[in-house]
């Protein structure tokens, strides 16, 4: 009995060791074959390779944006996990990007390292970004205010473009047909001789728009047409010296029915690579980036302007970073920068100027085997607002082989925009409410007592221009990573604690009995949750994965409220207020509890084609508080209900250089209904099914 | 007959002097605290919309649970979105009528179960350029929804009145539409507004705070 016992044992020893021994090759091979090329530079701005950051990042490469054949950027992040593009509140109104709850004004994107300027009401209209010449899209997500600044609570989303490798003329031709007769051509060169390389593209689209208002007049999005246009210059002057050239311009614009709408888009990156010796590198980069809008809006029948919005934003941005490795796998990283903006607005009395001045400093580093640590801090001083240190510290711990612990603590921090603190604007149409920035808001009310347009002040006149502080938040992540063979899973656990959240209160009340509005540091909110990626190798030629979110994002103060029971509600039928309970509380605005997407990528090398299918849920969320309490409960009748876009694409390639794509947008036609819509008139979520064909000319 | 007449009026005194003597042994006689609701209290205003707003206030009594054309025994006055108090001092609003009274209001936040005493509450008046009900969109007592257009009283405010003579009233702001309708449709919010339901208690005994009828 007893030998039996050890002999059993033994064999599954034996048995055992064989089987690790195996998976261990087999796992080496797969991560070989599947993840050399997955390196990221966003999350420390060295190269890394993706399944060794202690962060959470999610990396789109070419290869998925080609074969979805999307064009945008917004399109291929939708698809993400834990990436939702909602639209704001209004109807029409922009959509805006969130990551773990965190909307579009706390995320940073970044085209090669450098921020992109030009923000609509907090909101950047990332429908702006082709992803034509796109090596991979990195998204980093938590606080990243460390490394970048200003903007990186919610998460830093990097394009990275192509470097040409060829020595002959490479590039490709395409056009896409869609749906609203959207029409989308590109062309991008590349070419690389000896030390010298280029790289062109241009990008045009165009398209009819569509309306999600099918009973009134006009449409939701005119007609517009864009172009964008990349020139870039790679030069090796030396094994030690190389110099990076880019240079990009996109113009747009919409054919609204009277007026003007124009959007401009510029800007010029040099970088200078130096190696010194082996293991120390400086990096040179100067960056010049220009935004500019040209809005009008003109009565039909008068002929005046009913509303002028210029918008002209200048970001000019030395900065000197220098990596030094001290040994395999510790790397102390250090930058400095300087940031000179300045805006000139017509909704803005004077031009108005920033300047700040930053310095960062990042060690990576490997204490012990297995333990990988990144510390870094950044210290932001700026001309407007007090200055800001944020830290962040991260960690991974291989616990087995195939798995690993991840956790990070970092913060975050937004600079008041220029509208926070200048603008000066009174809506005429609108009925006559004014909305001061704090840097002018106490001229402003003066302004309009002289005028008698002001019945009572509503704020103690000694608080008004008082300075508003940055917008901060401490972003925890902790997670774990598994690796082994066809399965790659991680699970992630996030917390977002923002404080002095910029919000508007009422200044004044006007003689017209309109307000006058201004800014304040008020709110905390907080979101958290957890996010679930599973990816599973089916088959050689099979893809599968699926990833999941859970949401919960509150007002911290407004559950405080609730909690001490001065929070009402009023019964639909009796109209009677009745206290709200914590649980009634629904969270934000446009957060959704769930998101889950699934995709399948499958491909058939005999013929040369290739599938996939993508499904994206998001249950449902509310737009706004409408029954007076000032915010969102479950007695609402503001609340869209979950649905699911599908999208499908087949390709197949021909003749070696050409490939023909077809695909479906939203494949079950979903339209949705917006609750914000006027009664008796319907406003929709979505246009509906669109379909598509592209064709692409290798070469 | 005559007979049967004066054996009730005896009857009548000695109850009647019972009652009285049973009074004076307890509390004095205390009028009900009365609970009601006031509906489609018509406020119209001229104007509006740019142009100077006027139009006579539509003035109501608590007393009476009704609107009233008397120059003096009124406590609240509506017009359009404006409320004003029969106490304080002129606002500058065209129109207005003369205050004679002491009223004030103080805005109570809870339910209107919630508010039962105007026992030590502060009551601010009507001033110059200033409503104790102050106006605008969500700072009195709506919220204005621009996108809808409609009117919607803020819920948990609830408005502790001292009348023009001293008593006092709870009221709660139901509707501003006629016929205070659970749902707002667009034909109600353009045709049915300015008209007024609110609930409220009132307690006719002088000096008494009490705002609940148990």
């Amino acid at each position: 009995m007893s030998l039996n016992k050890n002999y059993l044992r033994t064999f599954f020893l034996i048995f055992f060791c064989f089987s690790m021994k195996g998976q261990h090759m087999e796992s080496k091979d797969s991560i070989l074959v599947e993840n050399l090329d997955e390196v990221v530079v966003t999350a420390t701005r060295t190269i890394r390779q993706l399944s060794s950051l202690p962060l959470p990042v999610t990396l789109i490469p070419k290869k998925q944006l080609q074969r979805t054949g999307v064009t945008r950027l917004n399109e291929i992040l939708n698809e993400q996990t834990g990436i939702v593009m909602t639209p704001d509140g209004t109807i029409g109104g922009g959509e805006g990007v969130q990551i773990q709850g965190i909307s579009s004004d706390y995320v940073l994107v970044l085209i090669d390292g450098v921020p992109v300027v030009g923000r609509s009401s907090g909101n950047l209209d990332l429908s702006r970004f082709a992803i034509g010449n796109i090596k991979q899209i990195e998204v980093v997500k938590g606080p990243s205010s460390s490394l970048f600044g200003s903007e990186a609570l919610g998460g830093v989303i990097n394009i990275i473009t192509e470097k040409p490798t060829s020595d002959n003329i490479s590039g490709q031709i395409s056009h896409r047909a869609a749906t609203f007769n959207n029409q989308n051509s590109n062309i991008s060169l590349n070419q690389r001789v000896n030390k010298i390389g280029y790289s062109v593209f241009a990008d045009r689209l165009s398209t009819d728009g569509y309306d999600l208002t099918p009973q009134d007049d006009g449409q939701t999005i005119n007609p517009f047409y864009n172009y964008t246009f990349n020139g870039r210059v790679f030069y090796d002057a030396s094994d030690n010296l190389s110099i990076f050239g880019s240079g990009r311009y996109f113009f747009q614009e919409f054919d609204v029915p009277s007026g003007t709408s124009e959007e401009k888009d510029a800007n010029a990156h040099l970088r200078i690579d130096h190696k010194i010796t082996k293991k120390a590198q400086f990096e040179y980069e100067v960056y010049f980036t220009n935004y500019n809008t040209n809005e009008q809006t003109i009565d039909a029948t008068t002929g005046d302007t009913l509303f002028e919005n210029d918008f002209d934003q200048n970001l000019f941005r030395p900065e000197i970073r220098f990596n030094y490795n001290i040994k395999p796998q510790n790397t102390l990283t250090v930058g400095a920068g300087y940031n000179f903006e300045n805006l000139t607005r017509s909704l803005f009395a004077d031009k108005v100027t920033f300047d700040s001045q930053y310095a960062y400093v990042q060690y990576d580093f490997a204490p012990v085997e297995k333990l990988n640590v990144i510390v870094g801090a950044r210290f932001d001083n700026h001309s407007e607002y007090n200055s800001q240190l944020s830290p962040k510290i991260s960690a991974r711990y291989q616990l087995t082989e195939y798995l690993a612990l991840k956790g990070s603590v970092g913060s975050g921090f937004k600079a008041p925009d220029f509208r926070q603190l200048y603008l000066d604007f009174t809506n005429a149409s609108g009925g006559g409410y004014s909305v001061f920035g704090k840097e002018v808001e106490a001229a402003g009310i003066e302004r309009l007592q002289e005028n008698n347009e002001i019945a009572t002040l509503q704020v103690n006149s000694t608080e008004l221009g008082e300075t508003l502080d940055a917008e901060s938040s401490i972003g925890y992540n902790l997670g774990l990573g598994f690796i082994k063979g066809k399965i790659h899973t991680d699970i992630n656990f996030f917390r977002n604690d923002f404080k002095n959240l910029i919000d508007t209160r009422i200044l004044a009340s006007k003689t017209n009995g309109q307000n006058v509005f201004g800014y304040i540091n008020r709110e905390s909110v907080y979101t958290q949750g957890l996010e679930l990626n599973l990816n599973y190798k089916a088959m050689e030629n099979l893809n599968l994965s699926t990833g999941y979110q859970l949401l919960y994002a509150f007002d911290k103060d407004k559950k405080e409220a609730i909690e001490n029971g001065e929070v009402f509600a009023r019964d639909p039928e009796t109209l009677q207020t009745f206290v709200l309970e914590q649980s009634d509380y629904f969270g934000l605005e446009n957060r959704s509890r769930h998101t889950l997407n699934f995709k399948a990528f499958y491909e058939i090398p005999k013929w040369k084609a290739n599938g996939n299918l993508r499904v994206v849920y998001r249950s449902k969320f509310g737009l706004a508080d409408r029954n007076g309490n000032d915010l969102l409960d479950n007695f609402e009748d503001s609340f869209v209900s979950g649905y699911a876009l599908v999208n499908l694409t087949f390709g197949k390639t021909f003749f070696k250089h050409y490939s023909l794509q077809l695909g479906v947008n939203n494949l079950l036609d979903f339209k949705g209904n917006n609750p914000l819509a006027a009664q008796d008139s319907e406003v929709l979520i979505n246009p509906g099914i669109q379909l598509f064909t592209k064709l692409n000319i290798q070469f | 007959m005559k007979t049967t007449f004066k054996l009730f009026s005896l009857l009548f005194m000695l109850v009647a002097f019972v009652a009285c003597s049973d009074d004076e042994d307890d509390t004095p006689d205390l009028a009900a605290v009365e609970s009601s609701t006031a509906s489609n209290i018509e406020a119209p205003q001229t104007g509006g919309q740019g142009e100077p707003v006027g139009g006579p206030f539509t003035k109501f009594s608590f007393e009476t649970g009704a609107v009233t054309d008397s120059e003096t025994d009124w406590d609240i006055a509506f017009r359009g979105l404006t409320i004003l108090v029969n106490g304080g001092a002129v606002t500058g609003t065209a129109e207005e009528p003369t205050r004679n009274g002491n009223g004030g209001v103080a805005i109570e936040t809870g339910t209107f179960t919630s508010v039962t005493s105007a026992d030590g509450l502060a009551f601010d008046q009507d001033a110059d350029g200033a409503l104790a009900i102050p106006g605008g969109s969500d700072n009195g007592w709506y919220n204005y929804n621009p996108a809808t257009f409609t009117v919607t009283p803020i819920p948990g405010k609830i408005f502790v009145v001292r009348t023009h003579d001293g008593k006092y009233a709870k009221m709660e702001i139901l509707s501003y539409y006629k016929d205070a309708p659970s749902e707002i449709t667009e034909e109600i919010a353009s045709n049915d507004f300015r008209y007024y339901t609110f609930n409220y208690v009132y307690n006719p005994n002088e000096g008494e705070t009490t705002l609940t009828t148990e």
